[in-house]
């Protein structure tokens, strides 16, 4: 685990170069001279003075001094369970919407992570069928529900 | 019309059957959200704008804000029954309601919690109807230079008060929501910016896509990563459930304090619920006569921490309806919806829609008269509830999350923000950045940025207006001081004055 020190001096680093970012893409934004638009109100002044303020933090979040709570790993819970979820979450959101027919991405979703996670390694043949059992009909039951109540009820054009 | 009259014909309107059947499912759906650690109010009132789309203007925002004050009530059960808050609003009422419940008193406890909680909105409510309007008024004094400084004093305060010991990444947060806030066209001359190529930029990042993201995906990571809460089997409970008047009129004071307390920080930008509860539990302990027993079992401070959660409600609707900026994450979502449903909240509210405000102390009060009925009638169902494992809740959440931001703008890029904003939420939360000033600043991140390029355009590019106009000058003030307040060696500094000038004294 990282312990939180390393990850706020990483995450300053990125703030800097976030800032320094904006400050540039504000500095080169069009300033509308051919309008004769007030220099003052130039659509770059405020994402130049956000971007030097988010560089200014960026610097004190990498050189912040010493407190208790820095040298604590971050605690990401189980890691495993972590990537399961976040990887399924992101295929159903990202790669399976708009490309299968929302109710059977649903279908899959559901029924693929509530399986994965009531499944348990040497629990018997007879508790792991029991769990493909209830995540099949957990993801018949709620993507039918789903699909239904949002085509029907508020008229949306599902995905 | 006086305002007797205006809470008369509000009261009229929202008494009909269909406007109790909505207060009556949406409170319920808002308690079993709260109740169930993982969902909070800000994920029930973003998912359910989704839902409300299709209704009429009055029962839209009836049905959110029975689900925000029902969410925010439905904290309490897990976190009675668990030792887990349902909501983070919730955590100063594990400190007394665990405790509690493991000698067996359980169901009182919950009593209690209901009782405070109803209470403490009742209290909120009186509040909004006799602050709003008055704030209303002087906020149509306000200019771009003055609505720069609140932008400004909002970001501050939040990122002081939301931030867990570190006021610098509460301060990050504000501005990344602020840069966030900066993609696509922008308000004065509608240039582009940040779009990075991508068409879908160019109207900005969308508020509701972004929340239920950031509360939302980022919930779900966190429920499922982490381990179960376990029902408490402790002592037989043979408590009543409905709370003794006497208990209610020995705590009367406890109960005023933490329900004024609870509105008047729910009023400050951004700050929110938990901080109501914290700051109510606090003074309640810091003037008990039974200091002893917080922690252990306190029915003072546990009726302190609901009334000050909930007292926390109506106190953050002051800001979002009469400034349009929310005084918590659930009502920058409700400022979100009522911009959807027709509504636009500001200075002018009292001007164009002067009944509004009595609306919402209606709508307030119905939620909290459902959440009286079920707190006291409903016990056994949320224990049952409780027990759903999060293997089968939360694939049906994430589902939500997909198909709600997708409802209201019919595009899947909208999908694809929400994934990002959960994803990136997720890890900010884990590296102790709060998230409301990033939310905040992402909604103020207009009204800043319109308000100094115009505030510049009156005074010809001079900054001087900006501190030198009295209610400017009075919020730079603020933002200093809470600046300064933020950094250690400033504080300690104040602390030694305040200590030697004691001691002298």
């Amino acid at each position: 685990m990282m312990p939180m020190r390393t990850a706020d001096k990483i995450m300053g680093i990125v703030l800097i170069l976030l800032g320094v970012a904006m400050i540039w893409g504000g500095y080169v934004m069009d300033r509308l001279e051919i309008r004769g638009i007030h220099p003052a109100s130039i659509p770059g002044l405020v994402p130049m003075g956000l971007g030097a303020l988010i560089a200014i933090c960026g610097g004190l979040l990498f050189a912040s001094g010493k407190n208790e709570t820095q040298d604590e790993p971050i605690d990401f819970g189980d890691m495993s369970k972590l990537l399961w979820t976040a990887g399924l979450s992101v295929v159903f959101a990202v790669v399976l919407i708009g490309r299968v027919p929302f109710a059977w991405a649903t279908f899959l979703f559901i029924a693929a992570m509530t399986t994965r996670f009531t499944w348990t390694k040497g629990a018997g043949i007879v508790a792991n069928r029991r769990a493909l059992f209830f995540g099949l009909a957990s993801g018949v039951f709620f993507s039918a529900t789903i699909s239904v109540l949002f085509r029907y009820a508020f008229l949306v054009r599902l995905p | 019309m006086g305002v007797f009259e205006q809470l008369f014909l509000a009261f009229g309107t929202f008494t009909t059957p269909i406007m109790i059947f909505h207060v009556a499912w949406a409170t319920l759906l808002g308690i079993f959200v709260g109740s169930l650690p993982g969902l909070t109010a800000t994920m029930g009132v973003a998912l359910l704008t989704s839902l409300t789309y299709g209704l009429d203007r009055d029962a839209a925002i009836l049905v959110l804000i029975s689900m925000y004050v029902g969410a925010i009530y439905g904290g309490s059960r897990s976190a009675i029954l668990l030792n887990i808050p349902g909501t983070p609003a919730s955590a100063a009422t594990s400190l007394d309601g665990y405790p509690l419940a493991r000698q067996g008193k359980a169901a009182y406890a919950m009593g209690l919690a209901t009782a405070g909680s109803a209470l403490g909105t009742i209290l909120g409510i009186i509040l909004l109807v006799a602050i709003a309007p008055p704030l209303a008024a002087v906020a149509l004094k306000f200019g771009s230079f003055e609505f720069f400084w609140l932008a400004v004093f909002g970001i501050v305060i939040s990122g002081m008060l939301t931030a867990d010991g570190n006021p610098l990444k509460g301060y990050i947060a504000g501005l990344l929501g602020l840069a966030v806030a900066m993609i696509g066209s922008e308000g004065i001359h509608a240039v582009v910016r940040f779009n990075m190529g991508i068409p879908e930029l160019n109207g900005g990042i969308g508020l509701i896509p972004a929340m239920v993201g950031v509360f939302g995906f980022a919930e779900v990571l966190t429920a499922m990563s982490g381990s179960d809460g376990v029902i408490l089997k402790a002592k037989k409970d043979h408590s009543r459930s409905v709370p003794r008047l006497a208990d209610l009129v020995k705590y009367r004071l406890t109960i005023i304090k933490s329900g004024v307390i609870g509105t008047m920080v729910g009023i400050i930008p951004g700050v929110g619920e938990d901080i109501g509860a914290w700051a109510s539990y606090a003074a309640a302990r810091a003037n008990s006569k039974e200091k002893e027993m917080f922690g252990k079992g306190s029915q003072e401070g546990l009726i302190a921490a609901e009334t000050g959660n909930s007292a926390v409600v109506p106190g953050s609707l002051i800001p979002a309806i009469t400034l349009a900026i929310p005084g918590s994450a659930p009502s920058a979502v409700l400022i979100a919806a009522l911009f959807i449903h027709g509504i636009r909240p500001g200075p002018m509210i009292m001007i164009e829609q002067p009944e509004f405000i009595f609306s919402i102390a209606v709508m307030l009060f119905l939620a909290t008269l459902a959440i009286l009925i079920y707190g006291l009638s409903l016990t056994p169902l949320f224990v049952a509830v409780l027990r759903v494992p999060n293997a089968y809740l939360m694939p049906i959440i994430f589902s939500l999350c997909v198909i709600g931001p997708y409802a209201i703008s019919q595009r899947l890029f909208d999908v694809w923000v929400m994934v990002f904003f959960g994803l990136v939420g997720f890890v900010l939360r884990k590296m102790k950045f709060p998230m409301p000033p990033l939310v905040l600043g992402i909604i103020l991140g207009a009204l800043l940025d319109k308000s100094l390029r115009r505030g510049l355009i009156l005074s010809d590019g001079d900054l001087t207006p900006f501190f030198t106009r009295p209610i400017s000058a009075g919020f730079a003030f603020l933002v200093l001081v809470v600046v300064l307040a933020g950094i250690p060696s400033v504080k300690r500094l104040i602390w030694r004055l305040i200590r030697n000038g004691g001691t002298n004294g």
